[in-house]
C-alpha cells in the first residue's frame, strides 16, 4: 500500500502516455516530388490540406490580414485551410525544430514559418528547412527578381531557394512633426540635434533588434560606408580600430540621451510607449509603414511623420520557408505562393491591413497591377515608396551584428 | 463600542480595494484608450478597437479560454487523484528516506518548471506527446503538483487517527471510511490546492507553447505576443478578461464549496 500509493502519479503518468498516439512515419517520397513536378499537380496535391503557418503574433493588424484576407481567399481558391499559429519569437519555433529533428520527428505541424536574418542562418545551418522550393512558384518566377541581392540573399546569408521572399522592410526614424520640423539628414546632424535637445532622444538597448539597427547605421556613416563591410568580419584585420568611431560617435550623444543615457529603453516597444506619451521626440521603426498604423491606431499623434537618411538607411527582405517535416507541404506552397500574388502583396501594402512592403519587382507587374499598388494610401506619417526604395543601404551579415552587439556592451553601456 | 471594528473594517476594505482594484483602472483605461499623451491623465478618447479585437475579432480568444478551462480543470482532477494518496503515505505511513520523497514531490517549486520541460520535451516528442492537450495536462502538472500535495498534507495532519478508529470499530470499511470520515476532513486542503493549482495552470506560458507547440492554444498563448509586442491596447484587453476568468473560476469553485457544507449542515441536522 504504501509503495503503491508512492507510484501512483508515476503510473498515472505512464498510462497517459501510453494512450496517446504515436505519430506514423511519414511518406518522404511523396513530397520529393513537389520539387519538380508541374505546379498544377502540385496545387491539385495541396487541394483539402490544412496548413499551419507560424509566425509572430503580436499585431492585430498583421493577425487580421491572415486570418480575414489570406486565409478566406485560400480556401476558397485553392480548397487549402490557413491556420495561423501565434509565436511570441521566431525563435522559439528554431529552436522546437531542432529538438522535433532530434526526437526524429517527421510529421511536424509547422507548414509554414515566417522567418529571416539569424534565424534563417540558424535553420539553414541545422538543415531545419525543406528544401529548393521557392523557384516552383509561378507568382516567384514571374513577379520576383531573383537575381537582386536583397532576394538572393538574407543577411548575407545565400537563400538557395530554401525560402520565398514574402515582404520587405525599412529603417525609418519616427518624428512629431509638430515639435520638430526639419529633422536631421544625417548622423552629424542628428548629434547636434540631440545636444541641442537633451532628453529627447535615445535607442532601444542592444540586443533589441532595431536599436542594433540604428547602431548600424551609426557604423556606416562614422566609418566610412558600408561596402567595406561586405565581406566576412574575421577578413578585417584592423576591425577594432575601424569600430572605434562608432563607439566614440554613440559615447559623445550618450550624456544627452533620455535619462541622461544611463539606462536605455529595453525594447522598442518600451521605447514606442516613450514617443506615444510624449515624453522623447523621436523613435523609429525597421517597419516604414509602422508610424502610419500607429497613427490609425491612435495611440502616435497625428503629426507623426517618418524619415530617412540621406546616405540611406538600412533595408532588409523577410521570408516564408517551409521545415522538413511539415506535413502539408502541397497545401504549404500554394499558400505561399498566393501570398506572393500582386493582390495579396498589395492588400498587405496597405497600413490598414498591415502597412508591409512588396516582395515583388515592380517593373515585373502589368500596368494595371502597378498602380494598384502605387495607389495604395499608406497613410500621411509613410514615406513615398520611391523615396524609399531611392535610400536603401544593404544588411549586414550576422558575424558583425554579434561583434557589434558585444562591443556595444562593453564600449558605451558600462562606461 | 462597536465603533473600533467597524472604523477597523472600513479602513482596511478601502485599503484592499486600493491594493486589489487600482491596478486595473489604468488597464481598463488602457484597453480603450485612443491617444493618450503625456500630460493628459486620461485617455483623450477612446476606442473600442482592442476589446473587438479581442472578443469578436478572428482571434480565436473563446476556444482558447475553453482549452485553458478544460485544461486547469482536468489539471486539478489529477492533481487531486494524485496528490491526496502522496499525503496519506507522507503523513501517515513511516517511510524510510521521508524526506526524499517528500523533496521529490516538492522539487518542482524550487526548480524552474521550464528547465525540465526542456528536457521532457524531447522525450513527450518520442513519445508522441507533444502538441496533444494530454501532453500539456501532464507538463502543467509538474508546476501544480506540489501545492495541491503541500495544502492537502496541511489538512491530513489535523485528522487525528483515532477519527477513523472510531470508524474502524463501528465497522466501517476502508472505502466508507475514507468517504465518510477522511474526505470531509481534507475537502477545504483540496479546495485551496484546487484553487492554486486551477490559477497556475491558467497562467502557464512556456510550459504550453513547448509542450503543445502551437497546436494547443490556451490564453496566454494569445496574450503574449501582445504584451511583449507592444500592443498595450489588446494586451489590457486580454489581461482584464484572463483576470475576469481566473475571478469567475475561484469564485464558483468557492460557492460550490460552501453550497456543499450548507448541504451536509443541513442534512446532519435533519438526520
Amino acid at each position: 500500500m504504501k509503495k503503491f500509493t508512492l507510484l501512483m502519479p508515476g503510473l498515472v503518468a505512464l498510462t497517459l502516455a501510453a494512450c496517446s498516439d504515436e505519430s506514423g512515419s511519414g511518406a518522404a517520397e511523396e513530397t520529393e516530388n513537389l520539387l519538380t513536378d508541374d505546379w498544377d499537380e502540385v496545387s491539385e496535391a495541396g487541394m483539402g490540406q490544412e496548413v499551419n503557418m507560424y509566425m509572430w503574433g503580436g499585431n492585430d493588424n498583421i493577425n487580421r490580414y491572415l486570418d480575414e484576407w489570406v486565409a478566406p481567399r485560400l480556401k476558397e481558391e485553392h480548397d487549402v485551410e490557413l491556420t495561423r499559429v501565434p509565436v511570441n519569437d521566431a525563435q522559439d519555433i528554431i529552436n522546437q525544430l531542432v529538438d522535433e529533428k532530434a526526437a526524429g520527428k517527421n510529421e511536424g505541424s509547422m507548414d509554414i514559418i515566417w522567418i529571416n536574418g539569424e534565424n534563417f542562418k540558424a535553420a539553414k545551418d541545422n538543415e531545419l528547412l525543406w528544401g529548393d522550393f521557392s523557384g516552383q512558384l509561378p507568382n516567384f518566377n514571374d513577379y520576383v527578381d531573383a537575381e537582386a541581392p536583397e532576394i538572393a540573399t538574407d543577411f548575407g546569408e545565400a537563400v538557395d531557394g530554401l525560402e520565398a521572399p514574402w515582404g520587405k522592410a525599412q529603417f525609418v526614424f519616427v518624428h512629431d512633426e509638430l515639435k520638430l520640423e526639419n529633422p536631421p539628414k544625417s548622423m552629424e546632424e542628428l548629434a547636434e540635434w540631440v545636444k541641442e535637445n537633451p532628453g529627447q532622444f535615445t535607442y532601444p538597448a542592444l540586443p533589441d533588434f532595431t536599436g542594433s539597427a540604428f547602431i548600424r547605421h551609426v557604423l556606416y556613416e562614422t566609418t566610412g560606408g558600408y561596402e567595406q563591410y561586405q565581406q566576412p568580419a574575421a577578413d578585417i584585420e584592423d576591425l577594432e580600430a575601424r569600430l572605434e568611431p562608432m563607439w566614440q560617435y554613440l559615447n559623445e550623444i550618450e550624456p544627452y540621451l533620455w535619462r541622461e543615457g544611463t539606462t536605455y529603453p529595453e525594447s522598442l516597444a518600451k521605447q514606442d510607449q516613450l514617443f506615444a506619451s510624449g515624453e522623447i521626440g523621436m523613435t523609429m521603426s525597421y517597419d516604414p509603414a509602422l508610424a502610419a498604423s500607429e497613427v490609425l491606431k491612435g495611440r502616435f499623434p497625428e503629426s507623426t511623420r517618418t524619415f530617412v537618411l540621406e546616405g540611406g538607411t538600412l533595408s532588409n527582405t523577410h521570408f516564408l520557408s517551409i521545415p522538413f517535416n511539415s506535413s502539408d507541404k502541397a497545401g504549404a506552397m500554394v499558400a505561399i505562393n498566393e501570398m506572393m500574388s500582386p493582390e495579396a502583396q498589395t492588400a498587405k501594402l496597405s497600413p490598414e491591413n498591415w502597412g508591409d512592403l512588396s516582395a515583388l519587382d515592380l517593373e515585373k507587374l502589368s500596368p494595371e497591377q502597378q498602380d494598384a499598388m502605387n495607389n495604395v494610401d499608406m497613410g500621411e506619417a509613410t514615406l513615398p515608396l520611391e523615396d524609399l526604395e531611392e535610400h536603401r543601404l544593404p544588411e549586414l551579415s550576422a558575424d558583425y551584428i554579434e561583434i557589434i552587439e558585444k562591443g556595444w556592451m562593453e564600449n558605451v553601456a558600462k562606461e | 463600542m462597536n465603533k473600533k471594528p467597524f472604523l477597523l473594517k472600513t479602513t482596511l476594505f478601502i485599503l484592499l480595494f486600493i491594493i486589489i482594484g487600482l491596478p486595473f483602472i489604468p488597464l481598463v483605461l488602457s484597453s480603450l484608450s485612443f491617444g493618450w499623451q503625456w500630460p493628459h491623465i486620461l485617455p483623450e478618447s477612446f476606442s473600442f478597437r482592442a476589446w473587438e479585437y479581442v472578443l469578436f475579432g478572428s482571434s480565436g480568444t473563446w476556444q482558447a479560454v475553453w482549452m485553458s478551462l478544460l485544461i486547469a480543470f482536468t489539471v486539478t482532477a489529477v492533481n487531486i487523484l494524485l496528490a491526496i494518496p502522496a499525503a496519506i503515505a507522507l503523513v501517515r505511513h513511516q517511510l524510510r528516506a521521508k524526506w526524499l520523497w517528500e523533496a521529490i514531490l516538492f522539487a518542482p517549486i524550487v526548480i524552474p518548471p521550464f528547465v525540465a520541460v526542456m528536457g521532457i520535451h524531447l522525450t513527450f516528442l518520442r513519445l508522441g506527446l507533444t502538441e496533444t492537450i494530454w501532453g500539456v495536462v501532464l507538463a502543467h502538472i509538474s508546476p501544480t503538483l506540489p501545492y495541491v500535495v503541500r495544502a492537502i498534507i496541511i489538512s491530513y495532519s489535523t485528522l487525528s487517527v483515532d477519527w477513523e478508529n472510531q470508524a474502524r470499530m463501528l465497522g466501517a470499511g476502508p472505502v466508507s471510511r475514507f468517504y465518510y470520515v477522511v474526505l470531509p476532513h481534507l475537502l477545504p486542503g483540496i479546495a485551496a490546492g484546487a484553487s492554486l493549482s486551477v490559477l497556475i495552470s491558467l497562467s502557464q506560458y512556456l510550459i504550453t507553447f513547448i509542450i503543445g507547440s502551437g497546436q494547443v492554444v490556451t490564453l496566454p498563448i494569445l496574450l503574449f505576443p501582445f504584451i511583449s509586442g507592444g500592443d498595450p491596447a489588446v494586451a489590457s484587453a486580454y489581461s482584464l478578461l484572463f483576470a475576469g476568468i481566473a475571478i469567475v473560476t475561484l469564485t464558483v469553485m468557492d460557492t460550490a464549496l460552501k453550497k456543499y457544507y450548507q448541504n451536509k449542515k443541513t442534512a446532519i441536522e435533519k438526520g
